[in-house]
């Protein structure tokens, strides 16, 4: 007689007694001994030919166990000696008609990076139109709002703004500092072996009026609100809320959209006008450190590299990346589907494609500026 | 009679090598409260091996604060749960999963994994078993839950309702085991399907000899497959048979059992043992 087991002490064991043409199991068969007792009982029925298992020695069954028990047995292998539960659930698991579970054919690697390529192609055309198409809705929306004065919502644009602007001051002015320093510091570095360490003063005053302060604020907003319209927006839309209110006759676009767009258009421009103050004041502070230049002579030095054109530039920049950016927020919130991943997604795309194209503007307005001489 | 009827009266050879009828979960004093609200008020709970046992109350009353607590989920701020003789917060991994399988209200399919891969995630975290097994075992627990091998390949996002709650019992039921938690198993469903959902909660727990705490408040669920109902109102719970607590005076539990909606249940009731 030969008596195999398997697991450890205190883990559950399975024995198999060969007993002439039975085959007596003994101990417990469930998912943890599975596979030792399916390779161990399919050796000894290739082996010999028994004629039947035997189970009353078994403590404990599970569904995997009943279903090794079910496909071994057959026309020439009878189960016999089950407990009555343990019938039970042969009974239930040998009648289940069972099918393998569906297999997907993988696709080869190169027709996959074509296939993405295309994708991703098709996707972009598509969007670009979409942007095109929800902001010229937008601006009808506007204008109609402008067209009928009692239409504009002067308490959600001014929650808007306390949301959008005054919320966000604070790390406005430690990132506008922040980048006035990294500025200044490079500077004076590389200035310092030509003598024109000077000169770090007119670097940061234009730099920072120019293109710093408006481009920090503009990333940073895209990130704080931009994400928080897509967020709100897709939260409604997934909760049934715009479907709501056009029930109630009332235009998602205006109720939702117009306030927003309006709130950070006007807001941008002042965080912008507030960075550039804080850039100037960060850039100051490492002069009067590293250059013993005070910060009242840093300020007249600053009248002297940088005219009007400067700050004009920076600052009329600052309503058209507002528009993009509240855009493309409002955009992808109403892309929301009814899921909680899908906002999650329009999210995270909102925020990358408003960073991106508040970017790419820039550059543009850079050429632009350039051309027209200011 | 219905099935339930049936194995609550004649306790047959299949549930006694089982043992059916010992405790298998017990609750005692169980105190929840949230801030200065107090939901449990020292519930105490047992839970025979072999039964369908409900859980009812009305809305807010903590039926599912009462499932958390039993499953491990949530530590009450007083009292203590035992499953098999063990406090449910020393047990753990592969021990638990074993255990307790838990049906959320939603579903809670992992929505990234497709129905297969959700059934087959326990058996690959918790058990040795090949590739190949793993699959046949997947594909024979969504055939349990009443699904076909072909659904497995599907989403969670592409499933109904009713679909759904089946994907989800079959990952409860991954790891065969022996206390299954269903929260609300027929909210949002059709009355067809709730009762298909019904029908296959009876069928497992008299095949598989699995026992079943149902938190619902589906009266046709109460009074068709449960065992015993424990009904929580004033921070406690009232446990009983239908009939007994049909014969309550407590008057939220009179109004619960006795209502329009409830005489309804009851005539389906009587309706389909008729039948049988």
């Amino acid at each position: 007689m030969r008596r195999a087991t398997t697991g450890g002490s205190g883990a559950p064991a399975i024995a198999i007694r060969e007993d002439g043409e039975t085959l007596a199991l003994e101990g417990a068969l469930d998912v943890r001994t599975l596979t030792a007792a399916e390779d161990d009982l399919a050796r000894r029925l290739g082996e010999r030919k028994p004629r039947a298992i035997d189970l009353e020695k078994l403590s404990s069954l599970d569904t995997p166990g009943a279903l090794l028990l079910c496909r071994l047995s057959g026309d020439k292998v009878k189960l016999t000696g089950a407990r009555p539960d343990h019938q039970a659930l042969l009974d239930l698991v040998c009648k289940l008609d069972l099918a393998p579970l569906p297999r997907h054919k993988p696709m080869p690697r190169w027709r996959q990076v074509l296939v993405q390529l295309g994708r991703s192609t098709h996707e972009a055309v598509l969007d670009g139109r979409d942007i095109l198409v929800f902001l010229g809705r937008a601006l009808s929306a506007t204008a109609h709002v402008f067209a009928h004065p009692a239409r504009l919502r002067p308490a959600s644009i001014s929650r808007q703004i306390a949301d959008t602007g005054i919320d966000a001051l604070p790390i406005i002015a430690l990132m506008a500092i922040m980048i006035a320093v990294v500025i200044a510091y490079q500077s004076v570095v590389q200035l310092r072996p030509y003598g024109g360490e000077d000169f770090t003063i007119n670097l940061v005053s234009v730099s920072v009026l120019r293109e710093m302060g408006v481009l920090i604020t503009s990333i940073m907003v895209a990130g704080r609100s931009g994400s928080a319209f897509t967020a709100e927006i897709g939260v409604m839309k997934a909760r049934e809320e715009i479907d709501a209110l056009h029930t109630m006759g009332l235009d998602a676009m205006e109720v939702l959209v117009v306030p927003r767009i309006l709130g950070l258009v006007i807001t941008l421009p002042l965080l912008t006008f507030f960075a550039d103050a804080m850039g100037l004041f960060g850039g100051s502070m490492v002069t009067n450190w590293l250059l013993n230049v005070s910060p009242s002579q840093f300020f007249v030095r600053v009248h002297e590299a940088a005219d009007h054109n400067d700050f004009l530039v920076g600052i009329i920049k600052a309503p058209v990346f507002a528009l993009i950016i509240a855009v493309i927020g409002c955009m992808h919130g109403m892309r929301v589907t009814g899921s909680a991943e899908s906002v999650g997604r329009e999210t995270t795309r909102s925020v990358v494609k408003a960073i991106f194209l508040v970017i790419v503007l820039d550059a543009f307005f850079s050429i632009f500026f350039e051309k027209v001489g200011m | 009679m219905t099935a339930a009827a049936t194995r609550r009266k004649s306790p047959s050879a299949l549930g006694e090598g089982r043992g059916e009828g010992q405790p298998i979960l017990e609750a005692r004093g169980i105190v929840n409260r949230f801030g200065k609200q107090t939901v449990h008020d020292g519930v105490d709970l047992e839970v025979k091996r072999g039964e369908i046992l409900g859980i009812a109350g009305g809305s807010g009353s903590g039926k599912s604060v009462l499932m958390r607590t039993l499953t491990g989920l949530k530590a009450p701020d007083r009292g203590k749960v035992t499953i098999e003789d063990r406090p449910v917060d020393a047990i753990h991994d592969g021990e638990k999963a074993a255990l307790i399988g838990v049906l959320f209200q939603q579903g809670a399919l992992f929505s990234s994994l497709s129905v297969a891969q959700n059934v087959m995630l326990p058996l690959r975290e918790h058990t040795r078993l090949k590739e190949a097994d793993r699959e046949t075992i997947a594909s024979m627990k969504l055939e349990l839950a009443g699904l076909e091998a072909k659904d497995g390949a599907k989403f969670p996002s592409e499933l109904s309702g009713g679909m759904v709650k089946r994907a989800a019992l079959a990952r409860a039921l991954a790891l065969d085991p022996r206390i299954l938690f269903l929260d609300e198993p027929t909210s949002g469903l059709d009355p067809l399907v709730a009762s298909g959902i019904d029908e296959l909660i009876v069928e497992l727990n008299h095949a598989l000899g699995v026992t079943v705490v149902v938190v619902t408040h589906d009266l046709n669920t109460i009074f068709g497959i449960c065992d015993r109902v424990a009904i929580l109102s004033d921070g406690k719970a009232t446990v009983g048979t239908v009939e007994e607590l049909m014969r309550s005076k407590d008057p939220w539990i009179h109004e619960f059992l006795h209502g329009p909606r409830a005489q309804a249940a009851l005539t389906a009731r009587h309706k389909h043992d008729g039948k049988r």
